[in-house]
């Protein structure tokens, strides 16, 4: 009886256990994915500013991500350095296409 | 005997915790009884998401801009609503010197918001 | 037949290559420019293209002159004045950095040759106050908007005239590079300074009128109004491109220096009239 006892005692101890290691284990990996979905982001934002063409919010949008996983609200974090990510992505090719001058139609030359 | 409830305990327990690592909480619910026109029009008018009347004048809005043609019989203008999608989406794509911004393509509003203000336009 | 052919290869090689080697001279982008703001607004007289968006906004123009007769940047003129005249601690002035002064406005901004660079007003005034162990001004707000107001009244009724000395490649350069950044698209609402200012001027944006690039450099520093106080150029041009979604640049940097460059050279004939008061 005793011995039954403990053992499903011990039985339930190790099933939360392993839950809460499981729990944890996934937390760091989700940070983990979140850190370099926002490291992504950063590097595509120092892209845009290389070449002139980094936009307004894309730093903010950085730091705030970085604030929700500090929080451990990695869907959130995730969704926001991917928005911040493509920003800078679309910076960049803004920038580029750009690059060689076009004067508009209405300036008209003689 | 007494030994079933203890186990009854633990494998309820278990069950709880392994459950536990995969409950997704439910989506919030977007707002009921809101139709897509409705939405459509809010962010036409919000400065801060479509702001369409800093440039187009648009039936029910106050104090537009001039800078672009009205926003009346669209249907006319748009026969089909694909292109007036694409039009919000890029307007440089059918004028590449517009000076309308891309609200999709440059993600200034999202696809569902795009959507919402499509549906809206179309009723103009 | 072949003799011909060559010839005619030849001829048409040559015009191609004369097509698309010619790039538009300063001087033939002025005319297109100012011929651009004289075509669509026929009623204005050049001149008054310094008045910026009361040269063809009646109504606002009626309040702008109304509130003249009592200038909001009047007060910071004095107290340009009484920077200008202070001795720095080693007993030295800014006479004798700038013995031209203080109405000196008119000589900027001009290619530096030997620094290699666009030299702007604030610029040179920082340079003076490090040449004489002072403390730099910040470039967008603050004190430096005094001492500017002050050589800018001083300044008033000098004639823009930016040159662009054929004699160092550089400089045409840094007006190029002036003029892409105000051509070009930026920020994630996709302007470029030209989509407002040239191709939309005189229309309006929501409740307000936009200003004709010609005449945009007069008058800085500005009271605007939105800021109720006097603030420079850069500290425009950052709005301006944060207004779009775009990262501002710095003030006093490159790209603002030879955007300056550029925008003021496309104001040249027209006469100084800062400080100026904007809503």
């Amino acid at each position: 009886m005793h011995k039954k006892l403990f053992f499903l005692i011990t039985l339930l101890a190790g099933i939360l256990c392993t839950g809460m290691t499981t729990t944890l284990l996934a937390d760091d990996a989700s940070a983990a994915k979140v850190q370099k979905l926002i490291d992504a982001a950063d590097a595509a934002r120092k892209e845009a500013a290389s070449v002139g063409g980094e936009w307004r919010d894309t730093g903010k949008m950085i730091d705030s991500a970085k604030e929700l996983l500090g929080k451990g609200d990695y869907v959130a974090a995730a969704k926001l350095a991917n928005e911040a990510a493509k920003q800078g992505h679309l910076g960049y090719a803004q920038a580029m296409s750009q690059k060689d001058l076009k004067m508009p139609s209405y300036l008209h030359y003689e | 005997m007494i030994g079933n409830p203890k186990k009854l305990i633990g494998m309820v327990g278990a069950i709880t915790v392994l459950a536990g690592q995969f409950i997704i909480s439910p989506m919030a619910s977007a707002a009921e009884g809101t139709s897509a026109t409705e939405k459509g029009k809010a962010l036409a008018f919000d400065r801060m998401k479509g702001n369409c009347l800093a440039c187009h004048n648009i039936p029910g809005g106050a104090a537009p801009g001039n800078i672009a043609p009205a926003l009346i019989a669209m249907q006319t203008r748009f026969p089909n609503k694909a292109d007036l999608r694409r039009q919000i989406w890029d307007a440089t794509i059918k004028n590449p010197e517009s000076a309308m911004p891309p609200f999709g393509k440059h993600g200034a509003l999202s696809e569902d918001e795009i959507d919402a203000v499509v549906e809206f336009i179309w009723t103009l | 037949m072949k003799k011909v052919f060559q010839t005619l290869a030849l001829i048409a090689l040559a015009c191609g290559i004369g097509v698309t080697a010619q790039a538009s001279t300063p001087e033939q982008d002025l005319q297109a420019f100012q011929n651009f703001f004289k075509k669509r607004f026929p009623s204005v007289e050049m001149d008054d293209y310094a008045n910026g968006a009361y040269a063809i906004d009646p109504a606002g123009r009626e309040n702008w002159e109304a509130i003249e007769e009592f200038p909001p940047y009047e007060p910071f003129i004095d107290d340009g004045k009484t920077m200008w005249d202070k001795p720095f601690t080693n007993g030295k002035t800014y006479s004798d950095c700038f013995p031209d002064g203080p109405a000196i406005a008119g000589k900027y901004p001009y290619w530096d040759k030997e620094k290699g660079m666009v030299m702007t007003l604030p610029l040179a005034l920082n340079q003076c106050l490090e040449a004489n162990g002072e403390k730099p001004l910040k470039y967008k707000k603050g004190p430096i908007n005094n001492i500017l107001s002050y050589i800018a009244f001083e300044s008033r009724g000098q004639t823009t005239n930016v040159v662009i000395p054929k004699d160092d490649p550089r400089a045409l350069q840094a007006y190029e590079d002036g003029k892409k950044f105000y051509y070009a698209r930026r920020g994630q609402l996709n302007f470029s300074c030209a989509s407002c200012h040239i191709q939309n001027a005189g229309m309006i944006l929501r409740t307000e009128i936009l200003s004709p690039a010609l005449g945009h450099t007069t008058h800085f520093p500005v009271y605007r109004s939105k800021w109720g106080t006097v603030g420079t150029l850069h500290r425009r041009f950052s709005g301006c491109n944060q207004q779009v979604r775009a990262k501002a640049f710095k003030a006093q940097g490159e790209e603002y220096r030879n955007l300056e460059y550029f925008l003021t050279y496309m104001s040249n004939g027209l006469p100084l009239n800062g400080p100026g008061a904007r809503k």
